[in-house]
């Protein structure tokens, strides 16, 4: 009797959950496929009553003009060079620090450590100011080593990475020494392969941070021939309000490129985001 | 190899022995080698100018001319004195308030939607997760259209027979717009971190509940929970700590406007840092630093308790 009546409640519930999965979803969606739909649209079509909820007629106008009106394919390739070259920092200078943290002993080692982790406590607001004159004075501001030196290494990665060493079997690392490797062998040879994981979410978090990374480039650009994706498209959209059209397929080429690098890496993606809430 | 021994020798030590310095560096210079890039960085990018920050903002200084010394004077101006600091405290204030009101909770029920072995697990998270993945400012010129005058949302009101709303353009309404848009943006990453958490509750857990005969809200209440405790103390300090620097969002949307509705405290920063008042813009910075290190302070007792 009672399984009987247990199923179809059962089914209700599943049904029920699946349904406000499903709605929530959908609404989640509603502003990306928003703006998508509006960027083929023509500008007069943008705002109508009833709204268009697929583009008629459907125009690459938008698009023609970003991409050649503005530079948004310079905007593109600053944002690809500055994100890799910063990322590639970070994952040289931020595991080589790891590893000498996690594994190897020297004076003031627990001192100096305690000192950077102290540091991510300082918001960047605090030394942004005078780090704009520091600029200034070394005459980077304006160009790429602005957006690229003062962030080629991240406290943040180096914790995350040193926790991700400590996990390394130490005979590992000896039995290496006494084939003759140096430490810095060492470091290439055994650390870095078998440190992959760790480093796959580092790679994402410092390329994501940096791809959507607004104020500092806001502050230390003034040449539209630098401009970052999200400080040309901030540009864009102050610029000339008149045309939401043009403005979403900017939106569109900015969201893009990141969106689609998730889709096929989205394992990574949440480890990379998740990581430290819930691993320690 | 005999000269040098010579010379050694010739100045009393016993041969062969190298002097104790030399010794250290050799057995530690390749360590310091390794952590000098992080090390310098840090103290030329971040320790260095924290100082300066610091001296400035107890100065009178604009950048072009000589710094002039007030002591506490723009600590006591911003305070007591600038009404829109204070406006920009409370907004922020407000800000944080609401995002963490709404945000987590929309995570907490969403991934336990999630964790009810829901088929297409992934295809959900994805749409939850997407937002987060995209840069503030793309979020921000998306709901600056849907937010327009005759944009999608006052074009359902109106169809719905209601009138429109100055979603961004009425200072009784602005700041909340910013509000909705952050969560939208940024809820899915506590929907993530909360379902890892979910899942890694021990299953034993439930089944020991089940057999005495608990029921559903007792299980949540008593299991659930407690067990993501650590979970929601990280997620509410980390949203507090990032939610109090907001900035983005607000360039995009509002430029801090209308009337200073939404004008944050790092937005605020941002109009000083633009007119040149370094020494009052640095002390700015200093005070959202003392209330983030509050918030940290209480994230390291609140997670030792474990």
């Amino acid at each position: 009797m009672r399984a009987v009546s247990k199923r179809p409640r059962h089914n209700l519930r599943r049904s029920l959950i699946y349904l406000v999965l499903a709605v929530t979803s959908i609404l989640m969606l509603v502003p990306f496929y928003w703006s998508v739909v509006t960027s083929f649209k023509l500008e007069q079509f943008v705002f109508t009553n009833p709204p268009q909820w697929w583009p008629n007629p459907l125009t690459l106008h938008n698009y023609l003009s970003v991409l050649t009106n503005i530079p948004f394919p310079r905007y593109f390739a600053n944002s690809v060079f500055v994100a890799l070259a910063t990322t590639l920092g970070h994952v040289f200078f931020d595991t080589l620090a790891a590893y000498a943290f996690a594994k190897l002993t020297f004076p003031g080692r627990d001192r100096i450590f305690f000192i950077m982790l102290l540091a991510l406590m300082v918001p960047f607001q605090v030394n942004l100011i005078p780090l704009y004159r520091i600029m200034a004075i070394l005459h980077w501001t304006d160009s790429y080593a602005a957006l690229i030196v003062p962030n080629l290494t991240s406290i943040f990665g180096i914790f995350l990475m040193r926790q991700f060493l400590l996990s390394i079997p130490n005979e590992m690392l000896d039995a290496a020494r006494i084939d003759g490797c140096g430490e810095f062998g060492v470091f290439s040879r055994v650390v870095l392969p078998l440190a992959l994981p760790g480093v796959a979410t580092l790679v994402i978090f410092t390329f994501m941070n940096t791809w959507n990374d607004f104020l500092w480039p806001r502050i230390v650009l003034n040449s539209e021939t630098l401009f970052t994706l999200p400080v040309g498209l901030a540009q864009l959209q102050m610029k000339n309000t008149s045309n939401q059209a043009q403005i979403m397929a900017g939106t569109v080429l900015t969201a893009l490129p990141m969106i689609l690098v998730f889709l096929f890496m989205q394992r990574q993606f949440i480890e990379g985001m998740t990581a430290g809430a819930v691993k320690e | 190899m005999t000269s040098e021994q010579i010379t050694i020798g010739k100045s009393g030590a016993p041969p062969g022995a190298r002097p104790r310095w030399l010794k250290f560096i050799r057995k530690y210079y390749i360590a310091y080698l390794f952590i000098a890039v992080p090390l310098l960085s840090m103290i030329a990018f971040l320790y260095i100018p924290m100082i300066i920050s610091f001296w400035w903002s107890l100065n009178d200084y604009s950048g072009l001319q000589a710094a002039r010394f007030i002591g506490l004077g723009n600590y006591i101006e911003l305070l007591t004195h600038d009404k829109v600091f204070t406006k920009s405290l409370v907004n922020t204030t407000l800000f944080v308030l609401m995002g963490m009101g709404i945000g987590p909770t929309l995570g907490l029920l969403t991934a336990l939607l999630l964790n009810q072995k829901a088929r297409f697990q992934t295809l959900f998270r994805t749409a939850y997760f997407l937002p987060v993945m995209t840069s503030l400012v793309v979020v921000a010129t998306i709901w600056v259209m849907l937010y327009n005058q005759n944009g999608l949302f006052n074009t359902i009101l109106v169809d719905l027979g209601l009138s429109r709303v100055g979603w961004l353009s009425d200072p009784r309404y602005s700041l909340f717009s910013v509000v909705i848009a952050s969560v939208w943006q940024g809820f899915g990453f506590e929907t993530v971190v909360f379902l890892a958490a979910l899942q890694s509750i021990p299953k034993e857990f439930y089944e020991a509940a089940m057999i005495d005969g608990a029921g559903a809200m007792q299980r949540f209440w008593y299991i659930t929970l407690p067990s993501l405790r650590p979970v929601i103390v990280f997620v509410y300090i980390i949203g507090i700590i990032g939610s109090y620097q907001v900035f983005d969002q607000v360039y995009v949307m509002t430029s801090g406007g209308p009337v200073y509705s939404t004008s944050t405290i790092v937005y605020y920063l941002f109009t000083k840092f633009r007119d040149l008042r370094l020494g009052y813009a640095s002390a700015i910075a200093y005070i959202l630093f003392a209330i983030l290190v509050i918030f940290s302070y209480l994230q390291m007792r609140l997670s030792r308790e474990r």
